[in-house]
């Protein structure tokens, strides 16, 4: 991988035009054949300002860089970086990509919430998770005090489209005379308001958990009601 | 085709809110945009986001009749900066734009389309007729507890329950209830209660101070509320969607009984919570430990600091300490009309009440926070 940190002029012909005035910029050039141009901004969307995805054919005239041209394989894309003065440029070999091991996902909350379903509601005890259907599994099955089935659906975020889904397997379920009475219970981190008043409409309930106080990282906040 | 003159002074006040309430959102363009209409003698302003909606009359010389809808934040701006005292609207249809001219300076504003404008609800006939100053200070006593998460939109409201003699209004968002129950001077003629979005009401309010109004008429439609306020400057007329739900049954979450009550001077406590509560950052708690006679006040924030102050209370018995959030404990304290304040506290982790100590009416209820060691 090479950073060249350059007061440097961009320009990009091809999908678009765009061009970027002299600037300090970092050009990172990745072994992998892409290219990218980062600015000191850009907030929480941390993307490049410019970049140019492989197969790409890279030319770096002069050293110290004068000049790069970056230009697509299988397209008309040409992305040129007119250097006026590098200030640091240096190369390192760095490991390929590894998956990221991710915490928090919708497998964690599963696995938290299928020790703890009364979190998902008061006196759910589970009964299986990943629960069949013909049209694929919810998440938990579960009974409540009065033996009622509540079929539970997991998300990081619910969306209209969780609800949805959760709406397709209790129409499912409901199929078998024995579990005509399910309810369903869409349980995840947050809960988009859209989604909250589909879930109102189509009579799912809806449960915002943490997965710190799932885990016990973090005492519960103290409420006046469980809103 | 409209052709209006009127002071510019009068049309800033009223766009001023009319622009607050016009959407900043909404993918029909007109919504963000305000109805400017003119017919006998005035020029009404109405704006909308589809949930609050505003019309405000105001005194004009009207040349031509007519309506138009122009961008609500422009015609704001372009108003606040006129240089003259006076201002016309005129429309031009064949350039569909409006000439705003005031002084020596001329604006051309194009118009946005009037057909995708909604129709707001006319100013309610007969409803329930209300004292406008009882009724604004009691929005400002319970408004703060309104949740502003929209995620729970019942919370987002304000209850109020007119009765009798009595005006009732409660709002809580989970952590914080506030209820303020006034007396009225006139008995109401028809009761009535409703959940109305806390931003529509605290608009109303603006209105209120704002018209000097005497009365603020409540009228009640399928699914809307509607309040006319006859003010000095004007009839106005907002408008809000009601907000469905089940509203938390609340009675049940004030204690009958308390371990401790204490009479607190308001404004000395307000002053220590105030300065305190700098140094309560990061979600760090504002910690209240009573002893004997005392209360010391603190707050620490690892890595900037810490603080306490003690003052004399009237405490007596078993020494505890409790926490509560700094922004909500304030909120009860300012939230308090009285010279004095009631706290009724009874453990660490019970919900702790601040009341007015003149019964007056109010009661804030407050969830303290979980201390550490």
């Amino acid at each position: 991988m090479r950073l060249i940190v350059a007061r440097c002029e961009i320009t990009y012909s091809g999908r678009l035009s765009t061009f970027l005035p002299m600037g300090v910029r970092l050009v990172m050039i990745k072994a992998d054949g892409s290219v990218q141009v980062h600015s000191d901004g850009g907030g929480s969307k941390a993307k490049p300002q410019n970049w140019m995805t492989p197969p790409t054919a890279i030319e770096i005239e002069g050293d110290p860089p004068e000049r790069i041209e970056v230009r697509k394989l299988n397209g008309s894309e040409l992305l040129e970086v007119a250097i006026e003065e590098v200030l640091a440029d240096i190369s390192h070999e760095a490991d390929l990509a590894i998956p990221l091991e991710k915490d928090g996902v919708e497998r964690d909350l599963q696995e938290l919430l299928a020790e703890r379903p009364v979190h998902c509601g008061e006196g759910f005890r589970l009964v299986r998770r990943e629960w069949p259907t013909d049209i694929g599994p919810v998440d938990l099955m579960c009974r409540d005090d009065a033996d009622g089935w509540i079929a539970v659906e997991i998300k990081r975020i619910g969306t209209i489209e969780a609800v949805e889904q959760l709406a397709r397997y209790l129409e499912r379920i409901r199929i078998d005379p024995a579990m005509a009475d399910c309810r369903g219970v869409l349980v995840a981190q947050t809960i988009k308001p859209q989604a909250r008043t589909l879930a109102g409409a189509r009579g799912i309930a809806c449960v915002e958990v943490s997965l710190e106080e799932l885990r016990g990282t973090r005492e519960p906040e103290l409420k006046l009601f469980a809103a | 085709m409209l052709r209006v003159t009127l002071t510019a002074d009068s049309l800033l006040a009223d766009l001023q809110t009319a622009a607050r309430i016009a959407s900043s959102r909404s993918a029909v363009q007109a919504l963000s945009g305000v109805l400017v209409s003119a017919a006998g003698d005035y020029l009404e302003l109405q704006a909308t986001d589809m949930e609050v909606s505003l019309r405000v009359r105001l005194s004009a010389s009207v040349e031509e009749p007519g309506e138009v809808v122009l961008p609500a934040r422009l015609l704001l701006d372009i108003v606040r900066s006129l240089p003259g005292a006076s201002v016309t609207l005129a429309e031009r249809s064949d350039h569909h734009d409006v000439e705003i001219a005031s002084g020596n300076a001329v604006f051309a504003v194009r118009t946005l389309r009037r057909d995708d404008f909604p129709r707001l609800p006319e100013p309610p006939t007969g409803g329930v007729q209300l004292a406008a100053q009882a009724f604004v200070d009691t929005i400002a006593r319970v408004a703060r507890s309104a949740s502003r998460d929209d995620t729970r939109p019942v919370l987002t409201g304000i209850m109020v329950h007119a009765s009798g003699g009595e005006l009732r209004m409660v709002a809580t968002d989970s952590y914080r209830l506030s209820v303020k129950t006034t007396a009225l001077d006139e008995a109401v003629s028809d009761s009535f209660e409703a959940n109305v979005p806390a931003r529509a009401l605290q608009e109303l309010s603006r209105i209120v101070a704002q018209s000097e109004a005497d009365h603020v008429t409540i009228g009640r439609l399928e699914n809307q509320v509607v309040f006319a306020v006859h003010g000095a400057g004007g009839p106005a007329t907002i408008s809000s969607r009601l907000i469905d739900g089940q509203f938390p049954s609340y009675q049940q979450l004030l204690p009958e009984s308390v371990e401790h009550e204490l009479r607190v001077d308001r404004e000395e406590l307000v002053s220590v919570t105030r300065r305190i509560s700098l140094l309560a950052q990061k979600n760090a708690p504002l910690r209240l430990a009573f002893a004997e006679g005392q209360l010391q006040v603190s707050a620490q924030t690892p890595d900037i600091g810490e603080a306490h102050e003690t003052l004399p209370v009237p405490f007596h018995g078993e020494a505890f300490e409790i926490g509560f959030n700094p922004e909500f404990f304030r909120d009860g304290l300012e939230s308090v009309d009285s010279p004095e304040v009631l706290l009724r506290l009874t453990s660490p982790l019970r919900p702790g009440l601040i009341e007015s100590a003149d019964e007056s009416g109010f009661v804030y209820l407050v969830m303290p926070i979980r201390l550490g060691t």
